[in-house]
């Protein structure tokens, strides 16, 4: 086994992270705290001065750090059945048993914000995350997309609950949203995903200079930190240090002799050791399905109803046939030659149709698609043996 | 006689009625051919894949359409992979929306309405006037009323056959069901044999569909009673009418039909999909408990349901707080149906 390069701008963004955190302990003390969805509009939040937190980020760090099976044991012997959400038991174990969890847990909330265009278990648990703390909840229903693009209907039902949303924070913060600082928020959050899209874009390059695993680190600040400067400085770093790589011939995989795509989101507690027998045989995953799902654009001229847009088409927002159209749009732009689809037990949305979209892919692309059983942060549900035995024969089929 | 499939509780059945059909509900069955195992993974819920496999198995051809509301994550990945592979039998999906407080909620589920109205139109080729929706709300309306009436009767009751009753308005024609359900309750009450308990436990069922017939039955061996229930297909799903066309005209001469549709769907008892923060299902439980002075819950949960997974804790929590005895039950095909009836008459052993 050999030693593969690693990127330096991570252990900068694993920094960035990890003082996010810190400072979120300090500064919630002095301005209001509020958690949020990852799907949520939170350029909103950004522009009023709230601070925010991810408790589906704060779920994957506890799957990376190995944590997630105990803090799940917590939720569970709380009554929550062992087959829900595995961010969800984690997160919700951490809040029942801080002590024992990554980073003491994470400071308590003033606001919880929950928006549905992920999946509809956000509901759940920031339900009982409203109980378990007793603080104010606001949900943004944004209707799944049955047909692409958005019915006109659906974007004005978003929209005109955005701007109920920002009333809402108005009155619970008693702070007031000014017009120019959410241009500048939006612009801002805009500067990023234009960014985070050039960063995906590198894997087109051959070799690739950037694996999934490599991306399911990056992809961090833009889910927590869209709409901040840092978010930009993290992935202008980002970028520069894959132009680096692509001058001077360096793939994240050297010796790349082949190209995957991921889909659905990471394992988070196997994140390097999963891939490692992919990158030993010389594969890399140069796309994937989880962190393209922030590459959405904001229109200026009509902030609320661009957002109701954008929020609303989010890829696992949208129907079956636009979804397959972007993988397989993805699939040939990235000149992949197999597929890895991760059937996660904790998330319905990304896993359900994914024997259907395998079955269209095989036979449009003639590409060889494993799909896994396994899920994001509970262990427990992770079969190394039988892992093992179907990788090692999907990779004799490459 | 032609009909249309349908599942969710948040259906408006009436809106089909009107255009000719007959909705009947499509329930699980412990029959399986596994063709479903080929599309769905193996953490989707029975109702879903029973459902799928029944259309793959050809035994919903006879349906002209079937219908699914907006409810949980595997729903809503049920109806994409229905379009593309139950194409002989086309799907009307209804948005119906999460929210039931927010200002915009009821004009959006009006234009979705509209839009499944249109929709239903396309599929028979006749419009659905006003009048027929006003006759067919009216129809509906007749049938909860004597469902409620059925439900009233519940504690002398065998459990199994008040869900045969209450099972039986999702899948007979509705101007059958209300002819012999009229006559039924005329009946004079003859309590079934249930054994010779004096004072029979009390029974509260909580849950997604009507509860599983060996669980009913499991209940009666034991001697209890359901009493009541927080079912999504259960009584709330019959609490609350539509206006009709007579209530209308004095107060408000301009609502049509859809928005009499629109305001019973807003007006229902939340399942755990949607969220209405002024009525918190677990307040609910706890009231429901003390009004029907219930000994105990169970809850009848299908394996890996989220929605009713989160509230069933949050419940829980609740009941045991208050001192109230509960039990959960976990439905799934491969459900054991000897370990089920154990565990189901030791709870009503217990709390007799």
């Amino acid at each position: 086994m050999s030693e593969y390069p690693r990127l330096q701008s991570l252990r900068r963004i694993n920094r960035v992270m990890a003082r996010y955190y810190g400072q979120r302990q300090v500064l919630a003390r002095l301005r209001p705290l509020a958690y949020v969805t990852s799907g949520a509009p939170v350029e909103i939040l950004e522009a009023l001065g709230i601070l925010t937190l991810y408790p589906e980020n704060y779920g994957a760090l506890c799957g990376a750090r190995k944590a997630s099976v105990d803090l799940c044991r917590v939720t569970e012997s709380a009554g929550y059945p062992a087959d829900l959400c595995s961010y969800a038991r984690s997160h919700i174990g951490a809040v029942m048993h801080p002590r024992d969890a990554p980073l003491r847990g994470m400071p308590r909330p003033d606001l919880l914000v929950c928006c549905n265009n992920i999946c509809g278990t956000v509901l759940k648990w920031y339900q009982a995350l409203a109980s378990l703390y007793d603080v104010p909840l606001f949900v943004i229903d944004v209707p799944f997309q049955h047909t692409t693009p958005a019915e006109d209907h659906a974007v004005a039902y978003v929209a005109d609950q955005l701007h109920e949303f920002a009333a809402w924070l108005e009155t619970h913060t008693g702070r007031r949203i000014k017009p120019d600082k959410l241009d500048a928020v939006l612009a801002r959050s805009r500067e990023a995903v234009a960014l985070w899209q050039e960063i995906l874009a590198f894997g087109q390059h051959r070799p690739s200079p950037v694996n999934a695993p490599d991306l399911f680190v990056a992809m961090a600040p833009i889910v927590a930190l869209r709409g901040t400067r840092r978010a930009v400085d993290c992935y202008r770093r980002l970028k520069a240090e894959l132009e680096g790589r692509v001058a001077r011939g360096i793939g994240a995989v050297p010796g790349e002799r082949y190209r995957l795509l991921w889909d659905n989101i990471a394992i988070w507690y196997r994140l390097y050791r999963f891939f490692r027998p992919f990158m030993d045989d010389g594969a890399c995953f140069v796309a994937d399905t989880y962190t393209n799902a922030w590459t959405v654009e904001l229109e200026p001229q009509r902030p609320f109803e661009s957002m109701a847009r954008t929020y609303s088409g989010v890829f696992i927002n949208v129907d079956l046939p636009a979804r397959t159209r972007i993988i397989a749009a993805m699939a040939r732009r990235f000149e992949v030659d197999g597929m890895v689809m991760h059937v996660n037990r904790s998330c319905k949305p990304f896993s359900i149709a994914q024997c259907d979209v395998r079955d269209r892919l095989r036979d449009d692309l003639g590409i060889p698609i494993l799909l896994l059983e396994a899920d994001m942060c509970d262990e427990r549900l992770y079969n190394e043996g039988a892992v093992r035995e179907r990788v090692e024969a999907f990779l004799e089929m490459l | 006689m032609k009909t249309v499939g349908f599942l969710t509780a948040y259906v408006p059945e009436e809106i089909f009625h009107a255009a000719g059909l007959t909705p009947v509900f499509i329930f699980h069955t412990p029959e399986d051919e596994g063709r479903a195992r080929a599309h769905l993974p193996g953490f989707t819920c029975w109702i879903a894949g029973s459902a799928l496999d029944q259309a793959l198995t050809g035994k919903l051809d006879g349906l002209v359409g079937m219908a699914m509301a907006q409810t949980c994550d595997t729903i809503q990945g049920l109806a994409d992979i229905w379009r593309q592979n139950v194409a002989h039998i086309p799907l009307l999906h209804f948005g119906m929306p999460l929210r039931l407080d927010s200002p915009s909620t009821r004009q959006y589920l009006l234009a979705e309405l509209r839009s499944l109205r249109g929709r239903i139109q396309a599929l028979t080729g006749h419009p659905i006037s006003d009048d027929a929706l006003w006759q067919s709300i009216a129809v509906y309306n007749r049938t909860r009323a004597l469902v409620r009436r059925l439900y009233a009767r519940a504690p002398h009751l065998a459990p199994s056959d008040l869900y045969a009753l209450v099972r039986a308005a999702f899948r007979t024609p509705k101007e059958t069901y209300n002819e012999h359900m009229a006559q039924l309750l005329e009946l004079p009450l003859v309590l079934p044999d249930l054994g010779s308990r004096r004072n029979p436990p009390r029974v509260l069922l909580a849950g997604c569909e009507l509860a599983d017939p060996v669980l009913l039955d499991a209940i009666a061996q034991a001697g209890g009673r359901v009493v009541g229930d927080i079912l999504d297909l259960g009584e709330r799903y019959f609490a609350i009418d539509a206006a009709t066309g007579a209530q209308r005209e004095p107060t408000a001469p301009d609502q049509n039909p859809l928005e009499a549709l629109a305001d019973r769907l807003l007006a229902l008892t939340p399942t755990p999909t949607k969220y209405r923060p002024s009525s918190d299902r677990i307040t609910q439980v706890m009231s429901l408990v003390q009004e029907r002075n219930a000994d105990g819950v169970i809850f009848a949960r299908f394996k890996f349901c989220e929605p009713h997974g989160f509230d069933y804790a949050r419940m829980a929590h609740a009941l045991a707080q208050a001192g109230v005895p509960h039990l959960l039950v976990e439905l799934e095909q491969a459900s054991q149906a000897g370990q089920l009836r154990t565990r189901v008459e030791a709870f009503i052993e217990m709390l007799a």
